[in-house]
């Protein structure tokens, strides 16, 4: 069957139009109802109501429905909530969730790690959910936008009786035109709309006022938004685009960022806590601890050269520093750190100490000691010492010969080749362990000999000893879809705010042998629409109620006389 | 004076100007039967009285949180007393921007009891000044909390409008499968509402006879081969029906021969003090449950068709239009506050704008459903009753996100609280 879609004013719309894109007159129904017309997209046939189908047409139709939007909303929100029933696995450190979530749920913690709710957000399902909502963004969009775009470019000024009649603002009159001619009626009822910034088109005693079109596009720009911010989530598995590690910093030492070229130092971290009288008096009954600072300063550095040889030192250059703070990460060109946690860990970094000549009681020259790099030889005036061997954590295995028991300066101890005056010239060993505990418990001096009574390795005072006292852990993280996440957002607000706080207002109005008829429609905003037609009403001497406007179940239009 | 007394001081006068200008509402409407002036001088003249009352209880409201403000050194918002407080600030500015639009002194009937609702909720929790933590310290606490808050305001406004539409237009004569159904859920909500009024009441009143009973939670922490113990104290502020999982009772004083907790709190309750929130609502369930029934006695009816009455002049298209369009100007400010300022701080303080933390995950649901809303109100031709439906629902929502989350989920935003 082919449907005659041409109107009787002669235009010829698509199959599926409700109402005639040109003067409004509805087609489907029969032609007595005085029903209010159902406005939405104007009566437009949207490019999904096509004759005959094919397969790619029926997908495009399914995407292309409001109804199956919003099942798919509904279904995103439910399964969102049933993601929040149990923590999600992401969220512990270090467990096994086959058997975490039974252990401390029982039945329904299995059943729940059973059906994939403890992975919820990464789902399969869930994020083919997302991708049908895109979808679904994309057809409705294009589904609607260009037909309504077509519609409202060509609006008639003069529409169809029928199609005034049954809008739900409506008002007939018969004004009395003996003391102002038609014509300035007209004049004076359209300029009292242009004050109000109405774009008002009048021709052969018809007149049409339109305001804020532009606020029609919004949901079309908050949909394109939100393509954006949901695409800007896909990029995220590109390689590269995203990286998320976390790593720990002791204070002083540079720590290599894996898969950058940057090493990050950690000079020094703060944990500040509040004064006990600085706290609610809550807080102080029940004891609080509360935080008032964490804070790592550091140091970013970029790797010039011998990066990956594992033969030499990689040379750094500074290029960047921070003081990282919970609510300000360091942000250097794409990469971020960000302050997680810390600990205390107290740990040997390194020592200035000097050789002390115990005969003369004289001090030499101060070097420095690095617990995990430690040079080949020293030199402190008139001394040399040769680092033979080093142990970071001493011990001695059964056969009392010394080992180390980790790479950890636990109980660092050196053996080094000591040459220099009064020492035998070949020179002459001497162990060294740079705690003090460490020398009582292993009895360094009975190991040195008598070697002991004629020199010593040590430190002045205890600011010679650098200490690392808290490690900090921070989140390195790349996140390159950022730009993109807000400018989804952004695009998403301009649109949202577009439809939502303006209306699409439209007054309407034929005058046929001195009888008046006017409808109005707009979006939202039913009370602001009336209030603007009493108002242009009133510019040419018509005062009315506002109630008045209101067509009620559409039976209730009367004539009134001015 | 201290700055903090003026604050308190701000509050209570926003509190009792609002009570005042609620009776100031409902002598415009309820009265004109009784005065002797025309019904609609009457009328004007007593809602601009009510108006001019609420105006008042806002500046104290503002008082209260200046005062505040510049006595802790940062904006009051950041524990659950100070946003609820808060809260009740944004509907009350809502309501006061409404009012213009729509003078309509039905809202104000309905609006200031929220408003003082929300303000006695809020005074259930510890109200002294806390020092921020270092996660707390950033200027998005102040921008992602006040849009998100004010958005929530739009949305309680349309519920409110949506619970007055259901009001008026259910048929509660009718026995009728559908509309017997309809007036059972208008009692289950005024039920809940009176359920809010019933918690705050009872702590309030606990509390201020001095109640109390402590337990010890004893917690085994193993950190590699070390074990230790930590205890932590909780104090309950109603008498103590469940007790916290594994704890002990120190003390408890009697209450109508109640002495020991009955039965203690699931293991699965995942949120801060789980055992003392179930066991508030136990009591608030319970209390609510006597209120209700001692309101039904004395009213021979349902709660519901006890107030439609009052309903009788009121257009209920007007309603429909103030619900939907508070919904569709909140829609937006929510969106932004509670989705893109917070994902915002999210990416500043935690290194990831999005982690499906509970809060955030209801603050996406919430959105959604208002989303399904508006869809299905703009191309569906959803209108009148199933929109003043989702209207209610939708801020059920928006108080479990604030409430519900906090109570039953573990998560980065949970505070402590009764």
């Amino acid at each position: 069957m082919i449907d005659n879609t041409k109107c009787e004013c002669g235009h010829q719309n698509h199959v599926g139009t409700v109402l005639c894109e040109s003067c409004g007159k509805p087609l489907v129904e029969e032609v007595d109802s005085n029903e209010i017309l159902e406005m939405r997209y104007d009566g437009v046939a949207r490019r999904s109501q096509r004759a005959n189908p094919n397969i790619l047409d029926r997908v495009w139709n399914f995407f292309s429905s409001v109804k199956v939007a919003v099942y798919l909303i509904l279904s995103t929100l439910v399964l969102s909530t049933l993601g929040t029933i149990y923590p999600q696995e992401n969220t512990f450190f270090d467990i096994d969730p086959a058997v975490f979530y039974e252990q401390r749920y029982g039945w329904t913690g299995e059943l729940y790690y059973v059906l994939g709710l403890s992975r919820t957000y990464e789902s399969w399902w869930f994020v083919s959910l997302l991708v049908m909502i895109g979808m679904s963004l994309v057809v409705c969009s294009i589904d609607r936008v260009l037909p309504l775009y077509r519609a409202l470019s060509k609006q008639k000024i003069a529409k169809h009786p029928q199609f005034l009649r049954r809008q739900r603002v409506v008002y007939q009159v018969e004004p009395d035109f003996s003391e102002r001619p038609q014509a300035q009626w007209l004049e004076q009822f359209a300029a009292r709309l242009k004050k109000r910034r109405y774009k008002v088109r009048s021709e052969n005693g018809a007149l049409m006022a339109e305001k804020n079109r532009f606020s029609r596009w919004g949901p079309y720009v908050n949909h394109i938004g939100l393509i954006i911010f949901l695409i800007a989530i896909l990029m995220r598995s590109i390689p590269g685009w995203h990286m998320d590690e976390h790593y720990q910093f002791p204070e002083g030492e540079v720590v290599a960022l894996p898969g950058t070229n940057y090493y990050l130092k950690n000079e020094k971290f703060t944990a500040e806590f509040y004064d006990k009288q600085e706290l609610a008096e809550h807080q102080q009954l029940r004891g609080d601890v509360v935080a008032s600072l964490y804070e790592t300063k550091a140091i970013l550095y970029e790797c010039t050269a011998d990066c990956n040889n594992p033969l030499k030192e990689p040379q750094l250059e500074k290029v960047h520093e921070h003081d990282i703070r919970v609510n300000s990460p360091l942000d250097y060109d794409g990469l971020m750190a960000y302050q997680v946690h810390y600990e205390l860990t107290p740990k040997l970094l390194g020592v200035n100490v000097s050789v002390v000549d115990k005969q003369q009681n004289k001090r030499f020259d101060k070097f420095r000691v690095d617990m995990s790099n430690p040079a080949d030889s020293y030199q402190s005036g008139p001394y040399t010492l040769e680092l033979k061997n080093y142990y970071p954590d001493f011990a001695q295995d059964v056969n009392g010969r010394p080992i180390t028991k980790s790479s950890q300066p636990n109980t660092p101890a050196f053996i080094f080749l000591a040459k220099g005056p009064g020492l035998s010239a070949g020179g002459e060993i001497f162990i060294y362990f740079v705690k003090d505990i460490d020398k009582q418990t292993f009895r360094q001096d009975e190991l040195n000999g008598t070697l002991a009574y004629r020199i010593d390795i040590s430190a002045a005072s205890m600011e010679d000893v650098e200490i690392s006292m808290y490690t900090s852990y921070l989140n390195i993280r790349v996140e390159q879809a950022m730009p993109f996440i807000w400018v989804g957002s952004f695009i998403f607000m301009v649109g949202v705010v577009m439809g939502m706080y303006w209306q699409h207002r439209r007054i309407w109005l034929r005058i046929d042998e001195g009888r008046l008829l006017l409808g109005a429609h707009t979006n939202k905003n039913w009370y602001s629409l009336r209030k603007d037609v009493q108002w242009a009403l009133d510019g040419v001497g018509i005062e009315i109620e506002q109630e008045a406007l209101d067509n009620k179940g559409g039976n209730s239009i009367e004539l009134n006389h001015s | 004076m201290s700055l903090i007394t003026v604050s308190g001081y701000g509050l209570l006068a926003a509190f009792i100007f609002y009570t005042l200008s609620f009776f100031g509402f409902f002598i415009a409407l309820a009265g004109s039967k009784f005065s002797k002036r025309d019904p609609k001088e009457h009328k004007q003249r007593w809602a601009k009285i009510g108006y001019s009352l609420s105006v008042v209880g806002f500046a104290g409201h503002l008082v209260y949180f200046v005062a505040r403000w510049v006595y802790g050194g940062h904006i009051p918002v950041s524990n659950m007393y100070e946003y609820m407080t808060f809260f009740s600030l944004t509907i009350a500015f809502a309501f006061l921007v409404f009012y213009l639009l729509f003078r309509s002194p039905l809202l104000g009937l309905f609006c200031t009891p929220l408003a003082m609702i929300m303000i006695a909720y809020a005074a259930v929790f510890p109200k002294d000044v806390q020092p921020l933590i270092p996660g707390l310290q950033s200027k998005w606490l102040m921008i992602h909390v006040t849009t998100a808050a004010l958005g929530e305001a739009f949305f309680a406004i349309g519920f409110v409008a949506g619970v007055m539409y259901l009001l008026k237009t259910i048929n509660f004569q009718s026995k009728q499968k559908s509309d017997v159904r309809q007036q059972r859920g208008v009692e289950f909500t005024l039920f809940v509402i009176l359920m809010v009024v019933v918690f705050a009441g009872s702590v309030f009143t606990f509390n201020s006879f001095g109640y109390q009973a402590q337990f010890v939670k004893k917690t085994v922490n193993v950190v590699g081969s070390e074990t230790s113990v930590s205890e932590e104290k909780i104090n309950y502020v109603l008498p103590p029906i469940v007790k916290p999982y594994q704890s002990e009772l120190v003390k408890s004083d009697s209450f109508l021969g109640l002495k020991k907790p009955l039965f203690t709190a699931p293991a699965w309750m995942e949120g801060v003090n789980a055992g003392r929130k179930l066991n508030t609502i136990i009591w608030t369930i319970l209390f609510s449950a006597i209120i209700y029934l001692l309101l039904r006695l004395v009213l021979r009816r349902s709660l519901g068709s006890a107030i439609h009455p009052i309903l009788k002049d009121i257009d209920e298209q007007d309603l429909d239009e103030i619900s939907y369009r508070t919904i569709a100007i909140g829609f937006p400010i929510f969106t932004l506050g509670a989705l893109i300022f917070a994902m915002i701080w999210a990416a500043q303080a935690w290194g990831r704008f999005w982690g499906w933390d509970p809060k955030e995950t209801w603050a996406l649901i919430t959105w959604l459903f208002y989303a399904a809303y508006l869809h299905l109100r703009l191309s569906r031709g959803w209108h009148g009753l199933k929109s003043a439906w989702l209207s209610v629902i939708g801020f059920l929502l928006v108080m479990f996100t604030l409430v519900g989350v906090n109570l039953l989920l573990s998560g980065l935003h949970s505070y402590a609280g009764v």
